[in-house]
């Protein structure tokens, strides 16, 4: 009797393994960045990703824009791995180079591109290079985006090509460049980081090193120059700043995040006469990264997860077409799935090979810090 | 409590401002942020002063009007009207200086308007301009509050001996009233003075310029660098300035007491 009431016991268990009872799983999606990137996940990521598996639940939030959201995060999954939690409560993560080029080196993260499908979609550097960091295996892009100038085309006849063709711009018209400083958000420290390397005369060692502590004299020197051409324009509160400003016509010309500018556009909140430029030497784009903590509680979960965002339908639709975000994965894979009228929006003002050209990374992390604390020691004083 | 919530988070911002990477005491985290923030801590200093003195003339001039006016219909709508930025938070209040204070925003469009300037000579005032109007905006009604009170509980029957005698409203409030509720003013305006020393919301909203106030830098090295040592450095060195106008305090009460 036991051995018969052992057997249906099995087997019920057996039929239950087998079928798969869908259990309830949540899915914790923390994401750096700006609330658009939340939204993302929540709107469009989520409802599809829910809908392919049943009894699973996404969740995302945000931890804040630049790269303080992203210093949440690491400080987060810093805790853990030293309270040594078994399993942490973070799936999947979304942070800036400098963030994933800290976890990566404190092992915080689990080596995944290479065991999902659209892994095998990225070639580009910075799928394996994060500001000189190797983060191989461990990240995969989830968008580029980058900075340009947007500039008001009633006001600015010929927009300045380079940074030099700029000083000479902003000298004969005061007070009609704005963008806002290294305090307010990345564009701005985006356009210092193409000052710099446009007026420090080290080339692109600043992107590739090696890291050398003695170039911190000609930062300073191209700073010092900064801090003339600062006379000239006017500082903007943060990224939505100078969009607001260019679009209230306080200013004619700024920095802007290119993703920003379009989806502003798309809005209503953003004069559609605006056009973008990219000035000559360049100016830094950034991905953000998909990365999974080590001991993330849910890590198959991530990965299908990152591998369904990654892969080109998801990164067309949404990446390019709703967000307006050069794709992270490589482009040929998504615009094979775009029409070609969607797929040109995103080179309306800045074709390919200017993209090419002057679409440079952000500098070694080094180097970024001696620029910003730069910055602060010769141009705001 | 105090000891909890004040005391030991201010013993323990202490020890890592001091604390050197390897784990010995240092003054190098206050001489860097001392290189660095320089202008701006004498910038904080600054423009909390000269807010506290603005404050507290602004509460003379309507706490004053309340207790001598004469109109008692424009006494009654001062007194309801003067109240309310007192329920105003400091992040609202920056929000709505933004609109107000920009170039093309109310104030502007109301000068314009009523033809007292030109169009092209509006300017913005989203600079340290508008860090002074916010913070006088918002505060001065808790002084006038305070002081209104004070001035309200003094005897009549001096205010109106002098006014038989022949004194004038201001003669009034500058020979009796103010020096009787000159410790009321003192609270008042240190209480202002340190509360606007440790707002971030109205010099990160309203000021992108440089130099700013010391909340903001505090907040960038945190955020941005990650840097607790400095940010810490740079709070000792917001609260020495608080002490220090609680000292002034301190000792013109105790001057007060000796003498009375």
């Amino acid at each position: 009797m036991r051995y018969k009431s052992l057997l249906m016991a099995g087997a019920v268990a057996a039929v239950m393994a087998v079928s798969g009872a869908p259990l309830a799983q949540t899915l914790n999606v923390v994401s750096a960045g700006d609330q658009n990137m939340v939204d993302y996940v929540n709107n469009y990521l989520a409802p599809k990703f829910e809908a392919m598996n049943p009894g699973v639940k996404v969740r995302a939030v945000g931890t804040g824009p630049g790269d303080s959201g992203s210093q949440k995060i690491y400080e987060k999954l810093q805790a853990q791995q030293k309270a040594g939690s078994a399993a942490w409560d973070t799936d999947v993560a979304v942070v800036h180079q400098r963030g994933a080029a800290t976890m990566v080196k404190e092992n915080l993260l689990l080596a995944y591109r290479n065991d999902i499908a659209s892994g095998k979609l990225v070639s580009r550097d910075s799928a394996k290079n994060a500001l000189g960091a190797n983060v191989d295996g461990f990240v995969l892009p989830m968008f580029h985006s980058q900075i340009a100038f947007a500039y008001n085309p009633d006001l600015v006849k010929v927009p300045p090509k380079s940074f030099a063709e700029l000083t000479e711009w902003v000298k004969k018209n005061p007070k009609q460049f704005g963008y806002n400083g290294v305090k307010g958000g990345m564009s701005g420290v985006g356009f210092v980081m193409g000052w710099v390397g446009a007026n420090a005369g080290l080339g692109d060692k600043l992107e590739k090193g090696p890291y050398d502590p003695a170039q911190k004299a000609a930062i300073d020197k191209s700073l010092a120059s900064l801090k003339d051409f600062n006379q000239f324009v006017v500082m903007t509160p943060g990224n939505a700043g100078t969009l607001d400003m260019l679009n209230r016509g306080e200013i004619a010309m700024g920095p802007v995040w290119v993703d920003m500018f379009y989806t502003w556009q798309a809005d209503g909140k953003l004069n559609p006469k605006v056009k973008l430029a990219l000035p000559s030497p360049g100016l830094p784009g950034q991905p953000m990264y998909y990365v999974v903590p080590a001991k993330a509680a849910n890590a198959a979960l991530a990965k299908k997860f990152i591998d369904f965002a990654a892969s080109p339908e998801v990164q067309a639709q949404g990446i390019v077409k709703q967000f307006n975000w050069y794709p992270g994965i490589d482009p040929q894979y998504v615009q094979a799935k775009l029409t070609p009228a969607e797929w040109n929006k995103l080179f309306v003002d800045i074709s390919p090979s200017d993209l090419a050209k002057y679409g440079r990374p952000f500098p070694l992390s080094d180097y970024f810090t001696d620029i910003v604390e730069g910055y602060e020691r010769v141009v705001l004083k | 409590m105090i000891g909890a919530f004040f005391v030991l988070p201010l013993l323990m911002s202490a020890v890592l401002a001091f604390r050197a990477k390897d784990g010995g005491f240092t003054f190098a985290h206050f001489e860097k942020a001392w290189e660095l923030y320089r202008t701006d801590l004498l910038f904080t200093v600054g423009i909390t002063v000269l807010s506290t003195v603005l404050i507290g003339l602004v509460a003379i001039a309507i706490a004053g009007y309340l207790t001598l006016g004469e109109n008692p219909r424009a006494v009654a709508i001062l007194r309801w009207l003067y109240r309310w930025p007192l329920f105003i938070p400091f992040i609202v209040t920056g929000q709505v200086m933004r609109a107000f204070l920009a170039k093309n925003g109310m104030l502007n469009h109301v000068l314009i308007g009523s033809g007292l300037i030109d169009p092209l000579a509006a300017q913005s005032l989203l600079d340290w301009r508008g860090i002074v109007i916010a913070f006088v905006w918002k505060q001065a009604p808790f002084v006038t509050l305070l002081l209104a009170g004070a001035m309200a509980s003094l005897e009549p029957a001096q205010l109106e001996a002098a006014r038989n005698l022949g004194a004038t409203r201001l003669r009034l409030l500058g020979g009796i009233v103010l020096p009787q509720v000159r410790g009321t003013l003192m609270v008042g305006m240190v209480l202002s003075f340190v509360t606007m020393l440790s707002v971030l919301s109205v010099p990160l909203m309203i000021n992108p310029n440089s130099p700013t106030m010391i909340t903001v830098d505090i907040a960038y090295r945190i955020n941005t660098h990650s840097d607790y040592a400095v940010a810490n450095a740079l709070c000792l060195m917001s609260l020495l300035i608080a002490a220090g106008a609680a000292w002034i305090y301190l000792r013109h009460a105790s001057a007060r007491h000796a003498s009375a």
